[in-house]
């Protein structure tokens, strides 16, 4: 018994010694040649480990390289891989993820997953293992995606005017276009607002009364309301076509009935804002309308041939191939008139897997939530 | 049918809630907890249902509707949870939780018209964020237990072990699948599911240490050591918690849209 417990101690041993030597090698390759250029697992590197882990499952538990599987490595690289993200969480300017360590113990722990699957699949009984091998299946293929998968992940800038199409887009940090395997015709951009809002300032401080309460009242036509002692009335609200939005607006101070009336705007880039002074300190004035929704309506033509027809919008990308368009941007200084939108462009051809892992696991998580607690 | 008639549902569906949870603790009336239980359910969930057809749009947009959501969800998976397992307290401290949202609306209504920027306008902020708050509060449960726990003499802590892992299986499930969603949120949003931004990395270290605590037998700790883990875990997911609550006042100020 004892000399058992003794044995296995040793072999544990063995396997910290491993993962703390590939951490140290890691450390000093991070000396030596600085931040991991992320580009080198670019296909088919990453196809080839993804591969190459996949194998692992294979290996014998009993091996040297099969014991690497075991509950007692999870551990450790759990807690060594906590360490540096809470590295990473706290000091700031920091580049961990890009770093060698951090990128050799996420290989770690891929080829633990991959090693106790193996072990499990060797004598898999469903009733015992769905819920193990759905979170872990599940979260290998997510890390393998996610991880090498990335580096074959380009992401583009593209501005389009109106009426225009654009093959060209601007690599994610860089300025210089080049031309893409797809482009974009822009039909139409249309923008929705939120109506503005009329609030009552302090002039010296900037602010919105009653102070830390602050009240707002809608600036649409006919709307009324109290703030601070003033009732207000919006009476006309003019919203045109590159023009600023104004309101002509009566307050009535309820304390002695004195009304005053004007007009107030938020103003644009290229109008000036207007206020309604009712006391030496204070004044109405309008905030800027906020986007509630923007959208572009486009064609998507791609070199191989497709061609998608439809409405680009913040949160409902557009998907041709293996590339998503996302509404990214419009000329903020026109606001609501402006002609040109701004999409980014993601080409991500592991996404499927991806999204594959993310549904396994989250059938992972339904089985934890049934199952509770409770050891197989 | 507008916010103006919130309170009477509320207040409503509270008072099914809260009899129907007293009447659970007494053993012979559970059919009628779960009756009432039941209809203050539907209560709420038709004052949503109503809303939503008076509106153009679901109740979705503002943060005074997405409370309203929470308020309701909160109720309802307490609810199941307690039909699977059980534990009549988690139904009372889910009802709790649930009256403060209430509250919330019915005494902060000027935040109701705060108005949502695109980013946010999206089928999963409900679930990301309610399902957090789930996780959240099973977690906070599971912690005050591993603290007795930790505080009776070795060997004395009766079937807290049980319900502890219980506690921490399903946070964990819930916790899990709040991330997974912000992941598929992201991507739809910004297109990228992940980017190690500050948030992200918490919730990463927050999994990651409930994560040790969950294999911690394998490594040859025991029941009693691992509880440590639970704590130390939990203050993670406070410090995600409040972080979330920083970037979501931070994201706010970016004019980037
Ligand atoms: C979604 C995340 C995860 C969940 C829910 C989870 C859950 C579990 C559970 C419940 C067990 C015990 C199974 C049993 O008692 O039969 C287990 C075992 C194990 N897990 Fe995980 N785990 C997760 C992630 C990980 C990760 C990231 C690693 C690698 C670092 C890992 C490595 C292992 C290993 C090696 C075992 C031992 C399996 C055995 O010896 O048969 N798990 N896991």
């Amino acid at each position: 018994m004892a000399g058992e417990s003794k044995g296995k101690q040793e072999t544990f041993i063995s396997e910290l010694l491993f993962i703390l030597a590939v951490t140290i090698a890691g450390f000093a390759l991070q000396f030596v040649t600085g931040a991991l250029d992320f580009s080198i697992f670019a296909s088919p590197v990453n196809i080839m480990l993804a591969a190459l882990l996949l194998a692992l499952a294979f290996v014998k538990p009993a091996t040297t390289v099969g014991r690497f599987g075991s509950g007692k490595v999870s551990v450790i690289l759990l807690v060594s891989i906590t360490l540096m993200s809470l590295y990473m969480g706290l000091v700031p300017g920091n580049d961990v993820k890009h770093s060698w360590p951090f990128a050799f113990t996420y290989l770690m722990i891929m080829a633990n997953l991959a090693l106790t699957m193996g072990r499990r699949l060797r004598n898999f009984k469903l009733k015992r293992d769905y819920s193990f091998m759905l979170n872990h299946f599940g979260l290998f293929i997510l890390l393998v995606a996610a991880g090498p998968g990335s580096a074959d992940m380009q992401r583009y800038f593209m501005r389009v005017s109106e009426g225009q199409t654009e093959w060209r887009g601007e690599r994610e940090g860089s300025q210089t276009p080049e031309e893409l395997p797809l482009a974009i015709a822009l039909k139409d951009f249309s923008m929705e607002e939120y109506s503005p809002r009329i609030a009552l300032i302090d002039k010296a401080t900037g602010e919105t009364q009653p102070s830390g309460k602050p009240s707002l009242l809608e600036s649409i036509e006919g709307s009324e309301g109290v703030i601070s002692e003033w009732a207000v009335v919006v009476d006309t609200f003019d919203y045109r076509p590159r023009m600023a939005p104004r309101a002509f607006i009566t307050a009535t101070r309820k304390a002695d009935n004195t009304v005053t009336s004007g007009w107030v705007s938020c103003g644009n880039h290229f109008q000036p804002f207007s206020v309604l002074d009712v006391s030496e300190r204070l004044c109405f004035a309008m905030t800027f309308p906020e986007p509630k929704k923007f959208t572009s309506d486009v064609v998507v033509y791609t070199k191989s041939g497709i061609e998608k027809k439809g409405l680009v919008e913040v949160n409902k990308p557009l998907t041709a191939g293996s590339w998503k368009v996302y509404q990214y941007s419009y000329d903020t200084r026109a606001g609501r008139d402006s002609e040109i939108s701004v999409f980014e462009l993601v080409y991500d051809p592991w996404i499927k897997l991806v999204y594959t892992g993310i549904i396994l696991v989250m059938l992972g998580s339904l089985t934890l939530f049934w199952k509770g607690g409770k050891k197989e | 049918m507008s916010w103006s008639e919130f309170i009477y549902f509320a207040a409503g569906s509270l008072i099914l809630w809260y009899s129907g949870t007293l009447l659970l603790y007494r053993a012979k009336k559970a059919l009628w907890g779960n009756l009432l239980i039941v209809a203050g359910l539907t209560l709420f969930a038709s004052f949503i249902a109503i809303l939503w057809s008076s509106m153009d749009h679901p109740p979705l947009r503002t943060m005074g509707e997405t409370r309203l959501w929470y308020s309701l969800f909160i109720v309802l998976v307490g609810y199941v949870t307690y039909l699977r397992w059980r534990y009549k307290w988690l139904m009372a401290y889910s009802v709790v939780v649930s009256t403060v949202f209430v509250l919330v609306n019915i005494l902060k209504p000027e935040i109701h018209t705060a108005n949502l920027m695109p980013a946010l306008q999206s089928v999963w902020f409900v679930p990301h964020v309610t399902v957090y708050i789930l996780s959240y509060a099973m977690m906070g449960a599971a912690t005050i237990a591993a603290l007795i726990a930790l505080w009776r003499e070795e060997g004395k802590e009766g079937d807290l072990f049980a319900l502890i892992d219980n506690l921490i299986f399903i946070g964990f499930g819930f916790l899990v699948a709040g991330m997974l969603m912000g992941a598929v949120w992201a991507k739809e949003a910004w297109g990228d599911y992940w980017t190690w931004d500050p948030k992200e990395v918490w919730a990463f270290i927050t999994a990651a240490s409930y994560l040790v605590y969950l294999h911690a037998s394998y490594a040859g700790i025991s029941k009693r050591k691992a509880l440590i883990i639970i704590p130390l875990a939990f203050i993670m997911l406070m410090i995600t918690w409040l972080g979330v609550e920083y970037l979501a006042v931070a994201q706010e100020s970016i004019h980037s849209y």
